[in-house]
């Protein structure tokens, strides 16, 4: 697919949206709007792909996220290609992209920015910090203590900064996208429960297979600059103002009631499920339907299936709850209870 | 051999105090003892290694059954030094074939386990008894030869602490960079091969210490013999009587042989007497006359009134025994078990009420334990049901298939008989049915006919990819068609083709008809 026809139909959905159309012809425009964004959206996936070999289910949460405009942790060693992954996403859709590493000395006004004093205009300047883009990355975020973690409280539930009392808004879209290293590494903060119930999805990013292994080290070693791929060779397939559309359309799929249902009691089962010891809360569900929302326009669905909520439960709600103290000394994991938990509540019946 | 040229005083002694005087003998002939040994067994193994170089193991089985033969060397030299007659080193070796005759396969065979091994080796090779004779020998001595198995059991730990310590002790002097746990582990983690070296070293080490401990064992086990033996024979009466003897030389002899003439009058008369008297003559072979009706004894007024009473004698006599050198007074330490106090009978007296009350309250603290496990068990009967019936995991796959799912009844007998008929004729008026009804006749079939493990839990995506999974091309196609057209319509809301309903319904047909009815054992 070109770049051409993959923002092409975009624009035209864009013109729909605001052109008043027939009710005959409204279903058939919109199924149309509705397969192109598939398209293009699959066409990122497959851009996403070539930079980031071996780790497609986590390209496609990360695709998920973006489309239902939540943030997303990414955990794993360092070494597996988390920035790159970032920054491949930020050249696909040609946003703005900034970075912060997180190191225990960062500060809040690090992070958000601050008012400096300006000798030749005698004025304090707001200077704008990191936050003011589409794209962050928040490398090591747990590498900062817990007040420097909080001050992208605000911007990610808000979408704004306040500043010398100031609400800034942040551009749209805005996605945070943090990465941490497994907390069992040394010089390591937690997140706190509220920042953590504000990222969407959190991903576990494992080791490549064999045979993706060898192809990444394949194409790396090709590549001029020593060791890492190349992401400028990637299409910008996406402007920054189709995202937004594309979050349009994916949160106006329609979602059956029963399988609505099934998403809350899905959350409502993590509450007083053995094992945990504490469950997830109304945002899980929310963060739930709309990543299973987000799923199902991935993967070219006209509707949300059970099955898209169930394949996206591991991610929202890995992070919501906490694994009993007596299941932590036995070693067990949380993906295990959570997968014990969709093991045993009944999926949806007619 | 004279008794009296033994250099051990024999004597009635303790059992381990002979085992002692086995320890002395040794001691006292520990060179030959242990250079004998030691130049007849460590050769041995050696040849023994070199054959058999690459089975260590049974190296040492052999030469642990040899150790029977081994000992008869010990006891030949302890038996000629016991007596003064000490053989060389070499005579002892050139001496050890001749010893080896004598029921050397039994004690190599059925003998070879028993524990009083010690105690029985001088009857085999130094009294050369065998067979039935052996036997009654054996009974004669005696069979108190638990002293003799204590020997043989302690002996046995003797060896072990010995040899491990010997093996300590090389592993002691190892270098440091050998002795890391982690090097040391790489060293015996390689292949068997590379190892036979170090069970060889640990052989070596057992002969080691057999050298040193088997001469001990062994001359235990003689002086044991010995100690039995002056004790049923009273050697130590014959070795006086003989030293009395050597004292007074000739003399002595003139007067024993004197006693003896005298004592052999002495019981030759009262046959004599037997001929003179005709009364006596029916007891003329008791050696005393028996007294006539005239003489009744001690009793007979004629003795009882004279000055000295037999009374009197008799109450003088006991007084005279009661004194030295008569009567002895010895006061011995022993080691004893306790005397038990508590030998009365339970039933004596009744507890006290404050025990009773103390046993009261322990029972109900037991019961409200158990009452408290249970009511935890209901607490937690999620848990344990969650997470014992993990361990049981197979038992759950054995249970029979559910009669619903998803809350459709997907048992066999809630089916109509003709199941596409009645989708076609569903079809026209409810297509949502109709696909109901024909997605709960493809999970009965998955369950009932396939033995697909369904679950409350699955999805219809989890469904087609346990379809997909059994390999049934037609089936899988079926399923996906059917799936997809049903998610459309309960999930999207999307009517199915109007024609969707026949073709489906033909192709259950062929699948049902193409594969045999198979019933899942339950």
């Amino acid at each position: 697919m070109s770049e051409d026809s993959s923002t092409q139909p975009i624009d035209q959905a864009d013109a729909n949206e605001h052109a008043p159309a027939a009710a005959g012809s409204d279903g058939r425009a919109a199924a149309s709007q509705l397969q192109r964004a598939t398209q293009l959206v699959q066409a990122v996936r497959d851009e996403l792909g070539k930079a980031l070999i071996g780790q497609q289910a986590v390209i496609d949460e990360v695709l998920c996220a973006l489309l239902a405009g939540g943030h997303v942790l990414i955990e794993g060693v360092p070494g597996l290609g988390k920035t790159l992954l970032v920054r491949a996403l930020a050249r696909c859709f040609g946003g703005q992209f900034a970075r912060i590493q997180f190191t225990p000395d960062l500060m809040p006004s690090d992070v958000t920015g601050h008012a400096v004093y300006d000798l030749a205009s005698e004025q304090f300047k707001l200077r704008h910090g990191p936050v003011f883009t589409n794209l962050l990355l928040a490398d090591e975020i747990n590498r900062a203590p817990a007040k420097t973690q909080a001050a992208l409280l605000e911007v990610m539930q808000e979408r704004q900064v306040t500043l010398e009392g100031n609400a800034l808004p942040v551009p749209r879209p805005f996605m945070v996208l943090a990465t941490q290293n497994p907390i069992d590494q040394e010089g390591t903060y937690p997140l706190p429960e509220a920042e953590l119930d504000r990222f969407m999805l959190k991903l576990r990013i494992d080791y490549p297979e064999h045979e993706q292994e060898l192809e990444l080290v394949r194409q790396v070693t090709r590549s001029p600059r020593s060791d890492m791929l190349e992401v400028a060779a990637l299409r910008p397939l996406l402007r920054e103002r189709d995202v937004p559309v594309l979050q349009k359309i994916c949160a106006e799929l329609p979602i059956d009631a029963q399988v609505l249902d099934y998403a809350v009691r899905l959350v409502r089962a993590s509450r007083d499920w053995p094992g945990l010891a504490f469950g997830a809360g109304p945002r899980a569900s929310i963060a739930l339907v709309r990543c299973a929302r987000a799923r199902a326009l991935l993967h070219g669905g006209e509707f949300v299936t059970p099955d898209d909520l169930k394949a996206c439960a591991p991610a929202v709600l890995r992070h919501r709850v906490r694994l009993a103290p007596e299941l932590e000394i036995e070693g067990r994991d949380v993906d295990q209870v959570l997968a014990q938990l969709l093991d045993q509540v009944a999926a949806p019946r007619s | 051999m004279p008794l009296s040229s033994a250099e051990a005083a024999l004597r009635p002694r303790n059992p381990w105090e002979a085992v002692d005087l086995g320890v002395h003998l040794a001691q006292r002939h520990a060179g030959l003892l242990l250079g004998s040994w030691a130049a007849l067994t460590l050769p041995l193994l050696g040849v023994l290694s070199l054959l058999l170089w690459r089975w260590p193991g049974v190296v040492l089985l052999l030469f642990w059954w040899l150790k029977p033969a081994f000992e008869r060397l010990a006891l030949h030299v302890l038996a000629r030094a016991l007596f003064g007659a000490t053989p060389t080193l070499g005579q002892a070796l050139r001496a050890w074939p001749g010893q080896l005759r004598g029921e050397l396969l039994a004690s190599l065979t059925w003998r070879r386990f028993s524990l009083s091994r010690s105690f029985t080796l001088p009857l085999t090779q130094l009294e050369n008894l065998r067979g039935p004779a052996r036997h009654q020998r054996l009974h004669a001595l005696g069979r108190r030869s638990g002293v003799a198995r204590w020997l043989t059991i302690l002996g046995m730990h003797i060896e072990l602490v010995l040899w491990s310590g010997l093996l300590a002790l090389i592993w002691l002097f190892l270098p440091d960079q050998l002795s890391e746990p982690r090097n040391w582990l790489s060293l015996l983690l390689r292949p068997p091969q590379e190892l036979l070296w170090l069970e060889h070293l640990s052989n070596a080490c057992y002969a080691l210490v057999l050298v040193v401990w088997e001469p001990v064992y062994v001359a235990c086990g003689f002086s044991l013999y010995l100690n039995r033996r002056s004790e049923l024979e009273a050697w130590d009466l014959e070795l006086a009587f003989r030293r009395l003897a050597e004292r007074l030389g000739a003399v002595g002899q003139a007067l024993l042989l004197t006693l003896a003439v005298g004592l052999a009058t002495l019981l030759a008369s009262p046959p004599a007497l037997a001929g003179e008297t005709e009364p006596a003559a029916e007891a003329a072979s008791a050696l005393c006359p028996l007294p006539g009706e005239d003489n009744p004894g001690p009793d007979t007024p004629r003795l009882t009134h004279q000055p000295l009473t037999s009374r009197q004698a008799q109450a003088e006599i006991y007084v005279l025994l009661d004194q030295p050198p008569f009567h002895r007074v010895e006061e011995r330490f022993d080691w004893n078990w306790p005397e038990r106090d508590d030998e009365q009978p339970n039933d004596a007296s009744p507890p006290p009420a404050w025990l009773q009350d103390v046993a009261e309250s322990v029972e109900v603290l037991l019961w409200s334990l158990l009452a408290v496990a249970a009511l935890l068990a209901w607490r937690y009967r999620d848990w344990l049901r969650l997470f014992a019936a993990r361990a049981r995991g197979s038992a759950a796959a054995d249970a029979p298939p559910p009669t619903r799912l998803f809350g459709l009844a997907v048992d066999p007998a809630s089916l109509p008989d003709d199941l596409p008929a009645a989708v076609e004729r569903l079809w026209a008026t409810d297509p949502r049915a109709a696909l109901a009804l024909l997605y709960r006749g493809l999970l009965s079939y998955l369950l009932h006919r396939r033995g697909v493990p369904l679950k409350d839990a699955h999805t219809e995506g989890e469904v087609l990819v346990l379809v997909q999974r059994l390999g049934d091309a037609p089936l899988a196609a079926f399923a996906a068609r059917l799936l997809a057209a049903w998610q459309a319509l309960a999930y999207g809301s999307r009517p199915p083709p109007a024609d969707l309903g026949a073709e489906l319904g033909a192709e259950w047909r062929q699948l049902t008809a193409a594969t045999p009815p198979r019933e899942v054992s339950a």
